[in-house]
């Protein structure tokens, strides 16, 4: 008896062809002086990237660690910036390009708050998200049609039509310090529903908080094989439901993470520490007993602190700042992290500035959050600078910013350890540094 | 404020920088003197586009069009509420703003501090 043959075609899977090339670039900045250079893989790019259609073949350069090649292989250039200290540099690229008769597109946060100046530069500025929208963007420049400005900051797409982030398209291995890779950035939400005085979030995101849907943040979190990670939302503690339902799906992940600011109510720090909270940011803004319990509440759940302050506001004096300085040394967190004052367009710090006339220096190089470029109401701007100095300073004079640094890494390693997740650090890249030779010990 | 002769006391809708939506509480006073007193006030977080500081000029010239001030009439206030906060950045302001006028927009603000009694002598004229 024959047996019958079964012929199985095995179908080869279709090759997306790729018929359009584009040159996505996230510009270099200076980074604060006297701070540990980290370099974290951007995230703007990323979720970018997501948007575009199959079509388009992306090559990316982060010239922040690695030197950025300027060639004419290319389709189109898309600049993404994060900060204004990014969008001279970037501007500066795009000039190179246009010698070069390429078309170049800015996009992404410092670029919305910057985009006046930017059209200057660019053949086409996008203002808002770009979830839904590449289609139509890059259908006008095949057209030769490509318009000044793809304006959606009134009309924010579907949240549920964001990720998973293109983290492929990052060369992984330029982000290891010495075997250790950096955290990897993620978002579960957009917009935010506080309004604070530094901040131009809701200029940029909306005033309204726009969870993503959790099978979504599941998802892409899945995806992701880095263990550690950086939940950049402005804030998670916007919906208390929310962050609770969240924090309790992100437990078997066993993912570690750090983020912005999360509440302090018992059951939602406890589900954020099952869930893998490893630190949190919390603005530390004036001496009182409210700040000193909260970094104690994170604590004693096993959350670490890193203080966040910021210097110059108009109701600190030099006193204030001194004794705000005393203070974090009593309160034992983990990590803190000091910034001037910078009146960033779009922001309430920035319309009263404006209107006082107090803005002194409008190099957006200088607008690094390290460097004074306002008068203060109560101290000269070089005397703020000198205490901005002593802040790093006097914060880190027992302990380094590395050995602190150190000692939180160790206690994700511990956490990794305990529910088996952890992973030693890769040898090949151990004398590696953000793609750079380094000696050990350096 | 004691007031008279308000022609309007509400909220104003604009398109602001980049065509956001955009609103602000508006009150137009006509004083005695044949000026009229534009009194912007910033709704921070109840305004989901520009604020009145960034948008002035634009917003200025369109409150003058649209309730027929002359250019040379107009007097335009910033008002910025206390926002019962304990930082106080978020305590309340007025700001005379001046502009020069190209006859059909105003332009180039230019901010003078002004105190609650000013503007509440201002509006009971």
């Amino acid at each position: 008896m024959f047996k019958e043959i079964q012929v199985i075609r095995i179908r080869k899977p279709e090759k997306k062809i790729k018929t359009m090339k584009i040159k996505l670039i996230y510009p270099k900045w200076t980074k604060l002086e006297g701070q540990t250079h980290f370099n974290l893989p951007p995230h703007g790019p990323v979720v970018f990237a997501a948007t575009l259609p199959d079509y388009v073949e992306i090559e990316f350069t982060d010239e922040n660690v690695e030197p950025l090649t300027i060639t004419d292989d290319c389709d189109l250039v898309a600049i993404s910036m994060m900060l204004t200290t990014q969008i001279k540099r970037g501007w500066e690229i795009a000039e190179t390009y246009h010698s070069l008769g390429k078309k170049v597109i800015f996009g992404g946060i410092s670029t919305m708050l910057h985009a006046e100046e930017t059209l200057q530069h660019a053949d086409s500025v996008f203002l808002g998200e770009s979830e839904g929208r590449m289609e139509q963007v890059l259908d006008d420049f095949r057209k030769n049609r490509l318009q000044k400005v793809y304006n959606f900051m009134n009309n924010r797409p579907d949240i549920a039509l964001v990720g998973p982030a293109r983290r492929d398209i990052l060369k992984s291995e330029l982000y290891y310090h010495k075997g250790v890779q950096m955290v990897d950035l993620f978002h579960a939400s957009r917009g935010c529903r506080f309004s604070c005085y530094p901040c131009a979030v809701t200029y940029l995101g909306g005033r309204e908080f726009r969870p993503r849907p959790l099978d979504k943040v599941i998802e892409e979190l899945e995806t992701i094989q880095n263990n550690r990670l950086f939940i950049v939302d402005n804030s998670l503690a916007q919906d208390t439901q929310w962050e609770k339902d969240l924090f309790r799906e992100m437990i078997p992940l066993k993912k570690k993470w750090c983020s912005h600011t999360i509440e302090d109510k018992p059951e939602v720090l406890n589900l954020a520490a099952q869930a893998g909270a490893w630190y949190v940011y919390q603005a530390v803004f004036d001496t009182s007993d409210y700040i000193k319990d909260r970094i104690k509440m994170y604590h004693d759940y096993g959350i670490g602190v890193e203080g966040t302050i910021l210097l110059g506001l108009d109701n600190q004096t030099e006193d204030d700042i001194l004794r705000l300085i005393d203070f974090l040394l009593e309160i034992d967190l983990d990590l803190a992290e000091f910034t001037v004052m910078t009146p960033f367009p779009h922001t309430k710090a920035w319309d009263d500035m404006i209107r006082e006339k107090r803005i002194f220096n409008f190099d957006w190089n200088d607008y690094n959050a390290g460097k004074v470029v306002f008068q203060p109401k109560h101290m000269s701007p070089e005397r703020l600078q000198e205490l901005f100095y002593l802040a790093w300073d006097t914060f880190y004079k027992d302990e380094s910013q590395a050995q602190k640094m150190f000692k939180l890494f160790r206690k994700v390693i511990e956490k990794e350890i305990e529910d088996g997740t952890y992973r030693s650090r890769r040898q090949d890249l151990a004398d590696i540094s953000f793609g750079k030779k380094v000696t050990r010990g350096s | 404020m004691k007031e008279k002769n308000n022609l309007t006391d509400s909220i104003y809708r604009f398109k602001g920088e980049w065509d956001m939506d955009s609103q602000c509480g508006l009150k137009i006073h006509r004083a005695k003197n044949g000026m009229t007193i534009v009194i912007a006030t910033d709704l921070y977080n109840e305004n989901p586009g520009t604020s009145v500081t960034r948008w002035n000029a634009p917003l200025a010239t369109a409150i003058a069009a649209e309730y027929q001030i002359p250019h040379n009439k107009l007097y335009f206030i910033e008002h910025t509420p206390d926002r019962g906060s304990k930082l106080t950045f978020y305590t309340e302001t007025f700001y005379h703003v001046s502009f020069l006028s190209d006859g059909e927009k105003l332009v180039d603000p230019n901010w003078e501090k002004l105190t609650r009694e000013e503007v509440e002598t201002m509006l009971s004229s």
